[in-house]
């Protein structure tokens, strides 16, 4: 019951990221940069010669990471993990979308208006009757 | 028989108002969620791409050499910027998180530096016999140490920060800082909304659910 679950408090949760290079140094400019005692680090850089797998490897590691409280994910590296991304359904971390210099931001595929549209979908409301 | 027939009605009408309130307040999160989404997303664009373009042009102005992820410091250290989590204390059975930012760890050092004003008023009670001119004269200079200190401490982990890149780096570098800093704020304010509205969602989904069994 998800009424039930406690968040775990938390007053020095990270910022995680899976972006390009410049998105990903510009906020490790604003300090939100952590690498642990086992050289960890709490983002990905994605380039040409990134693979799917290291991107859902990622994205398993971060969200299950206890001390990450939001991860930040470009959107097209989202569409590459699309399935990943839309069944993730936790409070903690929060995914979110972010746009990225050569890819502006596209509410249609927004992981949140998805949930929601499938609310309201004719065949979910059926399904209900 | 009448009796219950009055009370059945108006225990359905209950249950009824019940999940209309759920549903408007899921519908009006949902039409805050994406008019904020909205407006954060130029506002986020906005500065990502100033950030975006001043970081080009330090990369330009210092070369592509010193403005590099090869140079990412790849030694043990700490975000010096993070995450306050806590649980909004107005639903005790809900799972709805609340994020603040904590800049450069300057929200924790305005919480230290407040519980240590607070401790030093308990350990100099005289304080409060003096004059009121000459009280909120030494409050106000206390405030504006703590003020300094935090302000020293957010240059500190900006400068350690850039220097990652060197030690003269370009003004563009510094303003590319600054952009993503409060591109980083307006992100937690997404979080902080997107987690509002799913909550109002749960809430929905679940009683959808349940009148489907």
């Amino acid at each position: 019951m998800a009424g039930r679950v406690q968040i775990p408090t938390n007053n020095s949760a990270l910022i995680a990221m899976i972006a390009d290079e410049d998105t990903v140094v510009g906020f490790l400019l604003a300090g939100v940069g952590n690498v642990d005692l086992r050289r960890k680090t709490n983002y990905l850089i994605v380039d040409s010669k990134t693979t799917v797998k290291q991107i859902e490897e990622a994205f398993k590691e971060f969200t299950t990471r206890t001390d990450i409280a939001v991860v930040l994910i470009s959107q097209y590296v989202a569409n590459m993990v699309r399935f990943l991304v839309d069944s993730y359904n936790k409070p903690i971390p929060a995914i979110l979308e972010i746009p990225s210099k050569n890819h502006p931001y596209d509410p249609a595929h927004d992981s949140i208006l998805s949930r929601v549209k499938h609310l309201f979908s004719t065949e979910s409301v059926a399904s209900r009757h | 028989m009448e009796v219950a027939d009055h009370k059945a009605p108006t225990l359905e009408n209950g249950q009824l108002a019940d999940e209309n309130a759920d549903v408007l307040q899921f519908m009006d999160s949902m039409d805050a969620y994406f008019t904020l989404l909205h407006s954060l997303s130029s506002t986020l664009r906005q500065y990502q791409i100033q950030g975006w373009l001043e970081l080009a042009s330090a990369r330009h102005s210092m070369g592509a050499y010193r403005v590099n992820t090869v140079l990412l410091d790849h030694t043990s250290h700490s975000a010096a910027t993070t995450l306050l989590v806590t649980q909004d204390e107005g639903k005790v059975d809900s799972v709805e998180p609340r994020f603040t930012l904590c800049k450069w760890g300057s929200s924790s050092n305005e919480k230290f530096l407040g519980e240590k004003q607070s401790s030093q008023d308990q350990l100099h009670p005289q304080l409060r016999h003096r004059g009121s001119t000459q009280l909120s004269e030494e409050k106000t200079s206390s405030e504006n140490k703590a003020s300094c200190e935090i302000d020293d401490q957010v240059q500190k982990g900006r400068s350690k920060s850039l220097s990652v890149f060197g030690t003269l780096v370009s003004p563009k570098l510094r303003s590319a800082q600054l952009s993503f800093e409060t591109a980083l704020e307006t992100l937690v304010e997404m979080a902080n909304a997107r987690s509002e509205m799913l909550y109002a969602f749960d809430k929905v989904d679940k009683k959808l659910g349940d009148g489907k069994e």
